[in-house]
């Protein structure tokens, strides 16, 4: 038994927005669904968590370099154009991660703990894992996708 | 009024820094709980804390242990500002001594609301 496919694609979305609302832009309305068709990622950065609950899962967050980046200049409160270190990148969209998924976990019937947010170019193992859901959204007109995965562990 | 932020993501510690800042504080910053007992240790004197849960090191409910063992840190007031949002999580960390609970995410009004009830907004805020 498996708790994870109860997130559903409504609960995604409400979530994310809420987190880039109070987080990222300060105000509503600069994440909404995507509306243009399949997603695409010329240059992917992935920010993932795993949901230490049952068999275990993973939220996983996936957009382009340049998305992430201007991501840390809004979270950060840089100035635009202004240089992003791989260090900021890692911390800012691997929080963004961190906040998505412990919302997400909260909605399980069942505790865990959520591990240290990893951030790479590389997507993460598909060993083990069960797509749950995905939903793509907009952030200020650039795809982000977050993506939902069961993870069965070993022995 | 001084606070110290301590988690172990420096986006999140300069998101809370720059709300405290506008509300008046002086802040400091630690990247884990134990960074955070060193500071105290070395006798820097705060009014309020910010407390991640989830940090390598040490975690934030076990600096909420480790300061509410301290009766000369009686003063200092502790607030987890963290993702864990199960009810158990929240009562694990009030019964530990922490005084408010603060779900991430959250808006600058969110943690000023909160400090208020505390008592905690810098009387030049209040003015």
């Amino acid at each position: 038994m498996n708790s994870l496919p109860a997130l559903v694609a409504v609960q995604i979305v409400a979530i994310a927005e809420e987190v880039f609302a109070a987080m990222v832009d300060g105000e509503p309305g600069h994440l909404v669904p995507w509306a243009e068709g399949p997603v695409t990622f010329a240059d992917p950065v992935h920010a993932w968590v795993e949901m230490n609950v049952e068999l275990g899962g993973r939220v996983l967050l996936t957009t382009d370099a340049g998305t992430a980046d201007d991501l840390a200049r809004a979270l950060l409160g840089m100035d635009a154009g202004e240089p992003v270190s791989e260090a900021d990148l890692v911390d800012a969209f691997g929080e963004v991660a961190n906040v998505v998924g412990g919302n997400l976990k909260a909605l399980l019937p069942v505790q865990g703990k959520l591990t240290i947010p990893a951030v790479s170019r590389k997507s993460p193992s598909a060993a083990g894992a069960v797509p749950i859901d995905e939903v793509a959204l907009a952030w200020r007109g650039r795809p982000l996708v977050i993506s939902v995965w069961m993870i069965e562990k070993e022995g | 009024m001084r606070a110290l932020v301590v988690d172990d993501s420096r986006t999140m510690r300069r998101i809370v820094v720059r709300i405290l800042g506008q509300l008046g504080y002086e802040t400091s910053e630690a990247g884990n709980g134990r960074e955070a007992l060193d500071l105290l240790e070395a006798g820097e004197v705060y009014d309020l804390a910010c407390i991640d849960w989830n940090m390598p090191v040490m975690d934030g409910l076990e600096l909420v242990v480790a300061v509410r063992e301290r009766l000369d840190w009686r003063a200092l007031t502790l607030m987890m500002v963290t993702t864990e949002s199960e009810h158990g999580q929240i009562v694990r960390a009030l019964a530990a001594g922490a005084h408010e609970y603060m779900i991430k995410p959250f808006t600058p009004d969110a943690i000023r609301d909160k400090l208020e009830l505390l008592g905690l907004i810098p009387i030049e805020e209040n003015a």
